[in-house]
C-alpha cells in the first residue's frame, strides 16, 4: 500500500493529519468556553462576540490569512511577543495549525452552542436540589448531555482543518514538510503541467479521509445519544 | 393571483435575458505573461493603446501555472514565458504558432534583502547564505516549476550552497510573491530577478548572481495556435519594436534581437 503515494505525498498526508489534530485539540477548550458563554450568559457585547466568532466563516479565507500574517507574522504584533517566549508561527506547521483552528472555530462553536442550549435546565436544577455542587452538576449531568454536540463540533473543526487552504497558504505559504498540507499540495500539482496524476491521487486520499471523519462523527454522535438516552 | 403571475414572468425574463449572445466578439489581445514582466508590460500595453487604440489584457502568474492553463484550453492569444522550458513544452504539444516564436528579453537574478537591512554578503562559491539566514527563510519562487525558482536553485547548486539552504526555502507561487515576502520583512533574504528588485523600493540588492552560475535567462514569446485575433501578432511585433525597447530597458531587462 505504501507505493500508492510517493514518500513526499505520505509526508503531506502525515502533516495534514498532525496540523488538523493539533488545531482541533487546541481550539476545543476555547470553543467550549466561548459556546458556554454565548449560550448561558447575557452580557454587554454578546452580539459582538457572536459576530467576531463567526467572522472567519464569512470573510474570504485569504483575508483571514492576511490578518493572521499581520498579527502573528514575523513582524506582527503578537508574532514578535510570542517569538520572545519561543512560540513561532511564521512559515511553520504551528502557523498552519493556527490558521486551521481559526477557520474551524465558528463551526465548532455553533455545534457546541446548539447542544448546550438544548440541555433541559430543570435536570441541572434537580441535580442541584439533590446536593450536587455546580462542578458536579456540570460533570455528571451537563457534560454527558452535550457530548454529542461537542464531538460533532470537534469532528467538524477537524474536517475543516483538513481542508483549509486559503488562509493557510496566505499566512504560512507553501513549504514542503512544514506547511504543505493536502489542499496546498493538490494546488501545487495543479500549477504544473503534467501534475494531474499526483493531484488525483491526493484528491482521492482527501475524499477518503473526509468520509472517514464524517462516518466516525456520525457513529460517535449516535452512540453518545444512545448512552445518554438511557438505552 | 394575477399579480403573482406577472411577477413570475418578470422574474423568468430577467433571469433568462443575459443568455442571449449580447457580448460582441472583442478584439482584445489576451496575453499570458510571466509575473516578472508586470511593471514593464503594463506600461507597454498602455503605450500600445495610446498609439493604436487597441487593448491588450495581460494576466500575470508563474510561467508554469500559465503553461498549464494554456494546456487546459485557456483562451489566451499570446504567451510570454520566463524560460524556454515552458515554451518548448507548449511547442511540443502544438499549442503555439511556431513561426511567431521569438526570444524577446534577457534578465539577471539577484539576492535581495529588506531595504533597511544592512547585511553585506558577497556571492561566491560556498558563500555562507545559511549562516546569514539563521533560523529564517529564503524567499524564492517554486524551485521545481517556476523559472525564477529554477534559475535560483541552479545558481545555488553551481555555487555549492544549495544543500545547506534547501531546507530553509519558503517557496512562493511566483517571483513577485517571493519579492513581497522580502519586502514585508517575513523573509530576510530572497532570490528574484534584477528587474523585480528595481521595481520594488522596499528591497535592496545585496549582490547579483554570476551569469554563468545558471542557464541563460531568456524570455520567449509566441502567438498561441488557438488565437483568432490578428492583433496578437501586431502586439508581439510592438513588443519587439523600437518604441517598446526603452520601456523594457528602464526596468532592467536586456532586449534581445
Amino acid at each position: 500500500m505504501t507505493q500508492w503515494l510517493t514518500p513526499e505525498e505520505w509526508q503531506v498526508v502525515g502533516l495534514s493529519l498532525r496540523v488538523a489534530l493539533w488545531a482541533t485539540l487546541a481550539s476545543l477548550p476555547v470553543g467550549l468556553a466561548v459556546a458556554w458563554l454565548l449560550a448561558r450568559k447575557r452580557f454587554w457585547g454578546h452580539a459582538l462576540l457572536n459576530g467576531v466568532v463567526h467572522l472567519p466563516l464569512i470573510m474570504p479565507p485569504v483575508v483571514t490569512g492576511y490578518l493572521l500574517l499581520i498579527l502573528f507574522g514575523r513582524r506582527g504584533f503578537f508574532g514578535e511577543l510570542l517569538a520572545e517566549i519561543g512560540i513561532v508561527f511564521a512559515f511553520r506547521w504551528t502557523g498552519a495549525a493556527l490558521a486551521c483552528a481559526v477557520m474551524g472555530f465558528p463551526l465548532m462553536v455553533r455545534a457546541m452552542r446548539l447542544s448546550i442550549e438544548a440541555v433541559d435546565r430543570r435536570l441541572e436544577a434537580a441535580a442541584g436540589t439533590l446536593g450536587a455542587n455546580p462542578v458536579m452538576v456540570f460533570l455528571t449531568v451537563t457534560l454527558p448531555l452535550i457530548l454529542p454536540g461537542v464531538l460533532a463540533g470537534a469532528i467538524l473543526g477537524f474536517a475543516k482543518a483538513m481542508g483549509e487552504f486559503g488562509a493557510t497558504i496566505t499566512f504560512v505559504s507553501n513549504i514542503p514538510g512544514e506547511t504543505r498540507t493536502l489542499p496546498t499540495a493538490i494546488y501545487t500539482y495543479l500549477n504544473v503541467p503534467g501534475g494531474d496524476a499526483g493531484a488525483i491521487r491526493l484528491t482521492l486520499i482527501s475524499v477518503a479521509l473526509s468520509l472517514a471523519a464524517l462516518l466516525v462523527s456520525e457513529g460517535l454522535a449516535r452512540r453518545a445519544a444512545r448512552h445518554v438516552g438511557g438505552v | 393571483m394575477h399579480r403573482r403571475r406577472i411577477l413570475a414572468w418578470l422574474l423568468a425574463a430577467l433571469l433568462l435575458a443575459p443568455v442571449s449572445p449580447a457580448f460582441a466578439q472583442s478584439n482584445e489581445v489576451l496575453v499570458f505573461a510571466a509575473a516578472s514582466l508586470k511593471t514593464a508590460l503594463d506600461d507597454i500595453a498602455k503605450q500600445w493603446r495610446a498609439e493604436t487604440g487597441k487593448t491588450a489584457k495581460v494576466s500575470y502568474a508563474g510561467s508554469s501555472a500559465l503553461a498549464r492553463q494554456i494546456e487546459q484550453g485557456a483562451p489566451a492569444d499570446l504567451f510570454i514565458s520566463a524560460d524556454s522550458d515552458w515554451m518548448n513544452d507548449l511547442a511540443g504539444k502544438n499549442l503555439i504558432k511556431p513561426a511567431t516564436r521569438a526570444d524577446l528579453l534577457g534578465n539577471r537574478i539577484v539576492l535581495v534583502a529588506a531595504k533597511d537591512d544592512k547585511t553585506a554578503l558577497k556571492i561566491a562559491p560556498g558563500f555562507d547564505l545559511a549562516g546569514a539566514l539563521g533560523n529564517n527563510r529564503l524567499a524564492m519562487a517554486n524551485v521545481d516549476a517556476v523559472p525564477a525558482g529554477k534559475y535560483g536553485k541552479a545558481a545555488l547548486e553551481s555555487l555549492g550552497v544549495w544543500p545547506s539552504v534547501s531546507a530553509k526555502v519558503a517557496q512562493a507561487d511566483d517571483v513577485r510573491a517571493a519579492l513581497l515576502l522580502v519586502s514585508r520583512g517575513e523573509a530576510p533574504f530572497g532570490i528574484v530577478y534584477a528587474t523585480d528588485a528595481a521595481a520594488d523600493p522596499g528591497v535592496r540588492v545585496v549582490d547579483a548572481f554570476p551569469a554563468d552560475s545558471h542557464p541563460p535567462i531568456i524570455y520567449p514569446g509566441a502567438v498561441l495556435a488557438s488565437s483568432k485575433t490578428p492583433d496578437a501578432e501586431a502586439f508581439l511585433a510592438h513588443l519587439r519594436s523600437a518604441q517598446a525597447k526603452p520601456l523594457f530597458e528602464r526596468q532592467g531587462f536586456s532586449v534581445l534581437d
